[in-house]
């Protein structure tokens, strides 16, 4: 009777001393990664002048927190704008990404083409060939398509940093599905392009989530080409709306500009996170062959 | 002026923002209507576009007020007008974008990076509108055509420069038995004596547009000079070269901490606000803002529009000038504007709070907008008779501005007072800018 | 005809045996062998057009550019030969680049790893809360990159530093205005690590993601064979785990640096470069040259100065882990 009592204590014990540690562990790269974030968020909501009180705590407030920071967002610039924009253009730029990349990482992964390996290397040398060159021939692009000023002309330039990566990581998920689908749908009287339609692409869904979710952190991550082609305010993406009209000379709106930030990237953070497992059999299928 | 004070009155918590906007405002709203009357634009560019390029003025209340201008001047001349505000450090990027694609504003601003001897050939010549303004503005000053002239003809037309001063607190310096500063001995003196007592100074040793300012106003008042006047010949490497490097190591030592190693464009502007500088060498936009931010601080904060060297008494301005692109459609629009906005210089001066300083002598007539009543800044109204710009006393030229954006000078600064020997660093320093010069030279 | 190679339909070849000696000779381009080629290679044009035209041909234009004496506002330039490069090579600053350009590829990309590597062990664990843990960890990696380096200016600042506020409250050093109050991008060593530590932050979550993913594609049969056959953790990981991730950490880590490589924002937002030169990287060079300074073909020969150094390194790179098979 003792020895039954004991082993249900021990194996607790055992799962909270386990549970116990993990966190222990974890708490470095939490405070790492999620402390500055939490800060941002209080910055958010603090008042202008709190900030520079020297001697309060930076982690809270002094002076009556306030929305007024998302408010001088959306009424004094055109954040609004900015943000649909952000979606809009990552949302062609994700389009125009598969379309291109689908095929190609097919016909590299499938397709035993003559020159595919070199081909598969060259993609992955586009990356070296850096945005502060790049952006001048591409103007000269952007204005023979008369899209200067215009968010479409992200939506064209964009994909030359999606569709490498893009590519490669298709090609990578493609390989992984088995080739007897293929087969069974070709007997069936497919070719191989509706092989392609009707039984590849529907069992990769896992890996076309991935490329766009990639679409989406890249086309946000850029500055020099917005920069570049979009001057008008109501035509910026929000990066570089928040950059360039949230700081004035030596005027930061720290406030608005970590509300700016915060609002745009936890909710592209959580939808991440919804389709964390998918990417993460996405990112496997690609790397190992 | 009483402009200032309903506003302030208004509520204890009012922030920087809404005040400068609301000065801004109730001063332009006055003549802008008389002034636009005075003056008719020709009938030919009714019904077109202009689209303009200028950089977000550090007062914002200025771009309220010049989006409202251009609005209204373009209903009066029946021109759609588009203005389009990005920070000025990124305007060359943008500029080389618009080149190469051969479309984009028609007209558009140098910000204190000044291209106008990069893109001459490129610009339109824009001479006969200049010395149109020179004649009615009583002439120019001479150091607005290093800006703006490349072989004797203007390819731009200078607009504004920003001066930037000293200021210094009158209570930190009386406590330590010191009245103004009058020269770079005396703030050194102050700064060394207020470290003590926690009241540092501090000027920036950093990569930033500041630096390249500040160092180089204490470079002229000892007397330094970049180049000749042709711009062509190197003439920094000079004995007064090495005692201005002497001077800042020393001055940074006594009175200086570490931190400005790391300072950007809007350090010192927070080191005053925060009550901790003894004096910081700034534009005046630290001196309204501070206004806002710390009233307490602001109080006993004063201005001295540059002090003595043992060469003499220069500040450096920082010049932002117009020009048109070639490849614009409505080059008749845009000159058009360019004059409108010379004719509405006081409206647009008093705009800015002061901060933008004429570059027509007509324009420094007393009492200067803004300037002329306010008791801090009234000394600022002689400004131009001490005011160089980068290149000194050599025109602005393309390797100018190469020695600019690497921070060369900066970094000179930067290595003397982290402990670096004076020799080595005119060594580097003076070896670097002469590469690049001779790399402009050969192409 | 029963074998089935995973990976591509049969060998040319087999369908006239199988058809038998009344097979017609087909003219080439109707072999299936020249419909799969057509097939694939009409699939890979868009996306060889499309980033053939927009990165192929500008960076014939770039090389063009750092082979010439371009500058921002000349139309036509004249073709200098490597003279770009070898003027490089003069400037004392372009040194101080190269060397903060390797020191933060390789050191940041070590510490994603390395971090990256921890933290997926930690998450491959089951445990309450994980998925929180996971959204939370994805979000320095969301922020748009421009304005999240911004915050770390606010929070590195020299006065109102959030950073040297908590550990002065912890009492580890002293407060402001003490000797050993840090200047987080002020110090020449600690402006670079600075810089680092952010990109540092950004990417290793993204890391852990990438090998997390490795990680949970060890089958665990594996796992346990070698763990009934008596061999300890280390050996494990030795054996079996590195070798199943290693092409995962490869790849992950050769975009990754490619991307850092040319990535200009975190040093320019935070300190451009300064103090004299202690951040600059050759991204910020060549663009403070070239496009800010309006010497653009040394700022092209800048930025493209370490292209025919990794070109082969990626080419054996890849090359090599295409040869193995798992």
């Amino acid at each position: 009777m003792a020895s039954v009592a004991v082993v249900p204590r021990t194996a607790r014990a055992r799962a909270i001393r386990r549970h116990a540690l993990i966190y222990l562990g974890l708490m470095p790269f939490l405070v790492i990664a999620v402390f500055p974030i939490f800060w941002m968020a209080i910055t958010a909501i603090k008042q202008d002048a709190d900030l520079y009180l020297v001697d309060a705590v930076p982690f809270w407030f002094r002076q009556a927190p306030t929305w007024k920071n998302f408010d001088f967002l959306f009424h004094n610039t055109s954040y609004g704008d900015w943000i649909v924009n952000t979606m809009l253009i990552s949302f062609w730029v994700s389009v125009i990404t598969l379309l291109t990349a689908v095929p190609a990482g097919y016909a590299l992964a499938r397709l035993r083409l003559p020159g595919a390996e070199n081909l598969g290397i060259g993609i992955f040398m586009t990356y070296l060939v850096p945005a502060i060159i790049l952006f001048i021939p591409l103007a000269r692009v952007v204005s023979t398509l008369d899209l200067q000023d215009s968010w479409w002309a992200l939506v064209v330039v964009y994909p030359t940093f999606t569709i490498p990566f893009c590519t490669w990581l298709l090609m990578g998920f493609f390989k992984t599905v088995p080739f007897e689908i293929e087969e069974a749908a070709m007997v069936d009287g497919c070719n191989q392009l509706g092989a392609l339609l009707r039984v590849v692409l529907p069992v990769s869904w896992p890996g076309l989530i991935t490329a766009i979710i990639f679409s989406f952190t890249l086309s946000m991550q850029d500055f020099l080409y917005s920069l570049a082609f979009v001057s008008i305010s109501e035509e910026k993406p929000v990066p570089l709306g928040v950059a360039t009209e949230l700081i004035r000379g030596d005027i930061y709106f720290w406030g608005s500009l970590m509300a700016g930030a915060l609002l745009v990237g936890v909710p592209v953070a959580i939808v991440y996170n919804l389709f964390l497992d998918k990417f993460i059999s996405g990112i496997t299928g690609a790397a190992i062959k | 002026m009483s402009d200032e004070r309903p506003a302030q009155t208004h509520s204890t918590m009012l922030t920087r923002r809404s005040f400068l906007t609301t000065t801004g405002g109730a001063a332009a709203g006055l003549t802008l209507a008389d002034m636009l009357a005075a003056r008719q634009a020709p009938a030919q560019i009714k019904g077109t576009n202009l689209r303009l390029l200028i950089w977000s003025h550090y007062v914002p209340a200025y771009d309220v007020w010049f989006d409202k201008f251009a609005k209204e001047w373009g209903d009066k001349n029946g021109v759609k007008v588009r203005v389009d505000h990005i920070p000025h450090l990124e305007l060359p990027a943008r500029y080389a974008a618009e080149f190469a694609a051969g479309a984009g504003h028609d007209l558009m601003y140098f910000a204190g990076q000044i291209l106008t001897g990069q893109y001459y050939r490129n610009l339109v010549d824009l001479s006969d509108l200049a010395e149109g303004l020179g004649k009615k503005y009583g002439g120019w000053l001479d150091a607005a055509r290093s800006a703006a002239q490349v072989g004797g003809r203007w390819y731009a037309v200078p607009d504004f420069f920003i001066s930037i001063p000293v200021l210094w607190r009158k209570d930190l310096f009386a406590s330590v038995g010191m009245g103004e500063p009058k020269t770079w001995e005396d703030l050194r003196k102050a700064a060394g004596q207020l470290k003590a007592k926690g009241h540092p100074t501090g000027m920036q040793f950093s990569h930033c547009n500041d630096a390249n300012h500040n160092w180089r106003a204490l470079m002229y008042c000892y007397g330094v000079k970049e180049t000749d006047p042709s711009g062509q010949n190197i003439t920094i490497d000079s004995k007064e070269m090495r005692e201005a490097l002497k001077f800042a190591k020393a001055m940074y030592d006594e009175g200086m901490t570490p931190e400005v190693f790391s300072w950007d464009d809007a350090s010192d502007n927070r080191f005053l606000a925060s009550g901790v500088a003894s004096w910081i060498h700034d534009a005046i936009s630290a001196f309204h803002s501070t206004r806002v931010t710390n009233p307490k601080v602001f109080e006993q904060t004063f201005v001295v529009p540059e002090v003595a060297g043992p060469g003499g008494t220069w500040n450096v301005g920082e010049p932002n000038v117009w020009a048109i692109w070639k490849f614009s459609k409505n080059v008749p629009a845009a000159k058009e504007f360019i004059q409108g906005i010379a004719d509405n210089q006081k409206e647009a001066m008093q705009a800015s709070l002061g901060y933008n300083m004429p570059f027509l002598r007509g324009q420094y007539a007393k009492p200067m907008p803004y300037l002329g009543n306010d008791a801090k800044l009234g000394k600022l109204q002689d400004q131009e008779k001490i005011t160089a710009f980068l290149g000194f006393p050599g025109p602005m030229t393309p390797p100018a501005q190469e020695v600019v954006t690497t921070f060369i000078i900066p970094d000179m600064f930067t290595r003397v007072a982290r402990g670096g020997a004076i020799e080595d660093t005119m060594k580097w320093g003076v070896g670097e800018i002469r590469r690049i010069y001779a790399k402009h030279k050969a192409s | 005809m029963t074998q089935v190679s995973p990976g591509g339909p049969p060998p040319p070849g087999s369908l006239s045996v199988a058809i038998g000696d009344s097979v017609r000779a087909l003219p080439w381009w109707r072999t299936p062998t020249a419909r799969r080629y057509l097939f694939g290679y009409t699939l890979l044009a868009p996306a060889v057009l499309y980033v053939g035209l927009l990165v192929g041909l500008p960076f014939l234009f770039s090389l063009y550019l750092a082979m010439s004496d371009a500058s921002v506002s000349s139309p036509v330039a004249r073709f200098v030969g490597l003279e770009n490069f070898a003027s490089a090579l003069e400037n004392a600053t372009f040194y101080t680049a190269l060397r903060n350009t390797v020191v933060f590829t390789v050191g940041a990309g070590v510490l994603k790893g390395l971090l990256g590597t921890s933290l997926a062990f930690l998450l491959l664990q089951p445990f309450k809360g994980r998925k929180v843990v996971r959204a939370l960890i994805m979000v320095p990696f969301t922020l748009p990159i421009a304005v999240s380096v911004l915050g770390w200016k606010w929070m590195f600042d020299s006065q109102f530093s959030v950073i040297n506020w908590a550990l002065s409250r912890l009492g580890l050093i002293g407060s402001y205005g003490s000797p050993d109050w840090p200047v987080w991008l002020g110090q020449p060593a600690l402006a670079l690590l600075s810089v680092m530590f952010v990109n540092v932050w950004r990417g290793f979550p993204f890391s852990a993601i990438v090998l997390l993913a490795g990680l949970t594609s060890v089958p665990p049969e594996v796992l346990d064979a070698a763990k009934v056959d008596g061999a300890s953790f280390m050996q494990r990981f030795r054996k079996v785990i590195v070798p199943m991730i290693a092409p995962i950490l490869f790849i992950g880590s050769a975009f990754d640096t490619v991307f850092t490589l040319s990535d200009l924002s975190i040093v320019y937002l935070l300190t451009n470069g300064g103090p004299d030169g202690s951040t600059e990287i050759l991204p910020t060079l060549a663009y403070n040259t070239g496009i800010r300074g309006g010497a653009l073909g040394r700022g092209a020969a800048i930025s493209l100065f370490l292209f025919p150094l990794l070109l082969p390194a990626m080419i054996l790179l890849l090359r090599t882990l295409r040869r193995r098979q798992y």
